[in-house]
């Protein structure tokens, strides 16, 4: 095969076991990357299983495009039960771990069952060796990388950890590679830790073949130059998005707090990530052979090293009133390296603020320490403590959920999860397409999808992007911030064509999306390396295939139409300033959109369940005689 | 006029793109460890330092070569390995000061950078302006002096060492 390195690779800790399986089989159905990771956990994945038992599977996807000389192509899709929704989780990351794996010949790493003891996972030349890391227990993610390099002796070797976090089973614990490069949410550390799995280290030497080498060699160096030539690529390689996270709290898009309000002219004003990236940034770095280089490199005196992309800039800053930019980097070394999701672990922050600002929490529930707004002391201690599962943070480490319903029904009422979830912070009073795909979202990620960003777009030159909604989507009206028309569309086919560079294991913020906004290239790119003959419409019937599988296992999961929705905040509490001051969802408007987002998707517009038709017509009848019955 | 290949090793980001352009150049498929050129990394301390041939006057590949199967392109300044004469004993690998000189980790052929004739694929896609490709010149030949001196700097510094 071309593209493709031929195996998917199982190891089961429980017994120690490693088999293979071949790719081919799915490839034409499923692509690979995120597509094929949604049908293998499908297949793998035993209904009743909890996220943190043996039985459930943790999967790391590459694609056929995943390790080829093109731009963005460094990308793995992480999957398993998420146990922060009890749904199908998914993750993403990047730099140099997943090329690695595929040149080991390896297209997909299946990891079931639970070690005995703490354990890592060494995979090199196509060989896998299940090593002891009861010597690594404990030790944060730079550390973790560092000693297994040189246990191994070779500092080639790429590795995937997880940190004190996610060995003490924090619900939303992430995988780290390299010093910030996270599969950071719905909890992928915890799955990991449960198996009592340290790390996966790999090292190949293999290649991956390409079908028309040397076409595909001219226009990827023309896509390579046709990047850096973007605008949006010069930005994020200079400033990474520390300019952007800016003009987004300037326009309201970011919220500030617990999604308190927006545009608050202190942190507009205030802001001070610019400047604290052009005193101590050392360079932009990115991913597996990208010219993109979206992260800053920042190197602190007293504080230390290491990479960030872009929730930090928001997370720890606006997020949790916080000002300070040298606690924002102090919070952010101190995530990535005890392995937490910053955007959840943020939003926790955001909650206990909230709470205590409303006096319905004092510093007696949580050790002590009051939850001030912008507080150095509370976003420290609260980091260390969910980490370490100590204090407060016990509670803190199964949910922000778990903490309200402790606390009380006050309490209760303020929390803004969506399916069990923190919601990406944007603001969704405001953008309503956006409000849309968080709602009905596979996991809720509106921003990456093309049709958020849309609505981000058109505030820069309204009347030119109503044109390219026009062209895009059939409504001038999808990049309308505030309107309820054209949206559903929007949604659906943003979704489909997201769905294709995360099938093809490349970088979706490269392909459709943002520095270089081409899925065609992306589809051209395809052929070229697997010497298949595909066209759009193929392409993007694999995308409608993978969500509406995605969507079935969470069906089999007990999701329905009602798990759809967002905090009732957005819909009570309307925004008191900005360019958008006054805007609240309507309540009935908005499960319109709905409505018609799932009659465009086919599915039943009183459950929100794929209808057995589409299903039958997507090839996935078994699905349906499986789930439907 | 001939040109040559500047490494700026402060400038890098350590994408490797350089090493599997390279692979997919000369080989047709992608593979970093079939690049000939080389990016070690210091990921947790930002620093990468590009190894690519550096087309020494007195190049000891050529000389401990009992083939004679590595010699000068006149026509790029390139040290080349003619594979018919090629043994495959490896001196030349061991011989290079800067470790410059690779092995295809499959075939064992010797991998040297021949330019690309003279036209340089790495150069293309390099995103950082770390490699460059410039007219032989004073100003270029003292930036790539200053650059060379830069290296062992950055190699202290990425292991720590301070003196």
């Amino acid at each position: 095969m071309y593209g493709w390195v031929g195996k998917i690779l199982k190891v089961d800790l429980t017994e120690g076991k490693i088999s293979m399986e071949p790719t081919e089989a799915y490839v034409d159905e499923y692509i690979g990357g995120r597509g094929l990771g949604v049908k293998l956990i499908y297949d793998n994945y035993k209904p009743g299983t909890g996220a943190l038992e043996p039985g459930n599977p943790l999967l790391f996807n590459t694609g056929p495009l995943s390790g080829t000389a093109m731009p963005g192509s460094g990308r793995v899709d992480v999957t398993a039960l998420s146990p922060m929704s009890n749904l199908r989780a998914k993750s993403n990351f990047g730099a140099y771990w997943g090329p690695e794996l595929k040149f080991n010949g390896f297209d997909h790493l299946l990891i079931t069952g639970k070690a005995e003891k703490p354990c890592y996972l060494w995979i090199h030349d196509g060989k896998v060796e299940i090593r002891p890391a009861e010597h690594l227990w404990g030790q944060d993610t730079h550390e973790t990388q560092k000693l297994i390099q040189q246990e191994l002796g070779d500092p080639e070797i790429k590795v995937v950890c997880i940190g004190p976090a996610g060995e003490n089973l924090v619900r939303f614990a992430c995988l780290i590679s390299e010093t910030g490069d996270a599969a950071g949410r719905t909890g992928m550390g915890a799955v990991m830790g449960s198996k009592n799995l340290k790390a996966v280290a790999v090292r190949g030497t293999g290649s991956v073949r390409v079908a028309h080498p040397e076409k595909f060699l001219e226009l990827s160096i023309q896509v390579n130059r046709e990047v850096r030539e973007s605008p949006a690529y010069q930005e994020l390689s200079t400033w990474g998005v520390a300019r952007g996270v800016q003009m987004m709290y300037q326009m309201g898009f970011f919220p500030v707090g617990y999604f308190e309000d927006v545009c608050v002219d202190e942190i507009c004003q205030k802001y001070a990530a610019p400047a604290y990236v052009e005193q101590h940034q050392l360079k932009n770095v990115g991913c597996f052979n990208c010219p993109g280089r979206c992260m800053n490199f920042l190197s602190v005196p007293g504080l230390g090293k290491g990479a960030t992309s872009c929730e930090p800039f928001s997370g720890f800053t606006g997020a949790v009133w916080n000002l300070d930019m040298d606690t924002f980097w102090e919070a952010t070394l101190l995530v990535n390296k005890l392995g937490i999701d910053c955007t959840e672990t943020s939003a926790s922050i955001g909650l206990l603020m909230e709470l205590f600002h409303e006096g319905i929490i004092t510093e007696k529930e949580t050790d002590g320490i009051p939850m001030a707004r912008g507080s150095k002391e509370a976003i420290l201690t609260t980091i260390r403590k969910i980490a370490a599962r100590e204090g407060y943070g016990e509670l803190l480490a199964q949910g922000q959920k778990a903490f309200a319903s402790q606390i009380g029904p006050a309490a209760v009422e303020k929390l803004d999860l969506v399916k069990g979830l923190a919601p990406h912070a944007y603001e969704f009073r405001s953008f309503h397409g956006t409000a849309l795909m968080q709602a009905v979202g596979h996991r809720g990620d509106p921003l990456p999808l093309r049709g958020s960003l849309l609505e981000v777009d058109w505030n820069h030159a309204p009347e030119w992007f109503q044109q390219v909604a026009k062209e895009q989507f059939g409504s001038e009206e999808a990049a309308i911030p505030t309107s309820y028309e054209g949206k559903a569309m929007s949604a659906v086919i943003s979704e489909h064509l997201e769905r294709v560079p995360d099938n093809l294991g490349i970088c979706k913020w490269v392909y459709g999306l943002f520095a270089y906004q081409d899925v065609n290239m992306a589809l051209r790119l395809f052929n070229l390396v697997t010497g298949k003959d595909w066209d759009m419409a193929q392409l993007l019937k694999v995308s409608e295939r993978v969500r509406n599988l995605e969507r079935m296992f969470d069906v089999r999961q007990g999701l329905t139409r009602k798990d759809d929705d967002l905090p009732k905040k957005f819909f009570e509490v309307p925004l008191s300033r900005g360019k958008f001051a006054g805007e609240v969802l309507d309540r009935a408007k908005f499960e319109k959109m709905k409505d018609e987002y799932y009659e465009i998707r086919g599915w039943n517009k009183e459950t929100g369940i794929p209808t057995r038709e589409k299903l039958v017509e997507l090839g996935l009848e078994a699905v349906a005689d499986e789930v439907l019955n | 006029m001939l040109k040559t290949l500047i490494v700026d090793a402060q400038k890098c980001s350590g994408c490797r793109s350089c090493e599997n352009y390279c692979a997919l150049k000369h080989g047709g498929l992608c593979n970093p460890a079939r690049g000939r050129i080389h990016v070690v990394k210091w990921e947790q301390e930002g620093i990468f330092v590009p190894i690519n041939c550096r087309r020494c006057e007195k190049p000891a590949c050529e000389q401990v070569c009992p083939k004679h199967a590595t010699y000068r392109n006149f026509d790029t300044g390139a040290l080349e390995v003619d594979a018919a004469r090629c043994i495959g004993c490896l001196n030349c690998v061991s011989a290079c000061p800067f470790g410059a000189t690779f092995v295809d980790p499959e075939s064992g052929e010797v991998l040297k950078c021949d330019l690309c004739d003279g036209d340089p694929t790495c150069v293309k896609v390099c995103p950082t302006g770390a490699l460059t490709f410039e007219d032989l010149s004073k100003e270029a030949y003292l930036k790539l002096i200053a650059c060379a001196d830069q290296i062992p700097l950055l190699v202290r510094e990425a292991i720590g060492r301070q003196e």
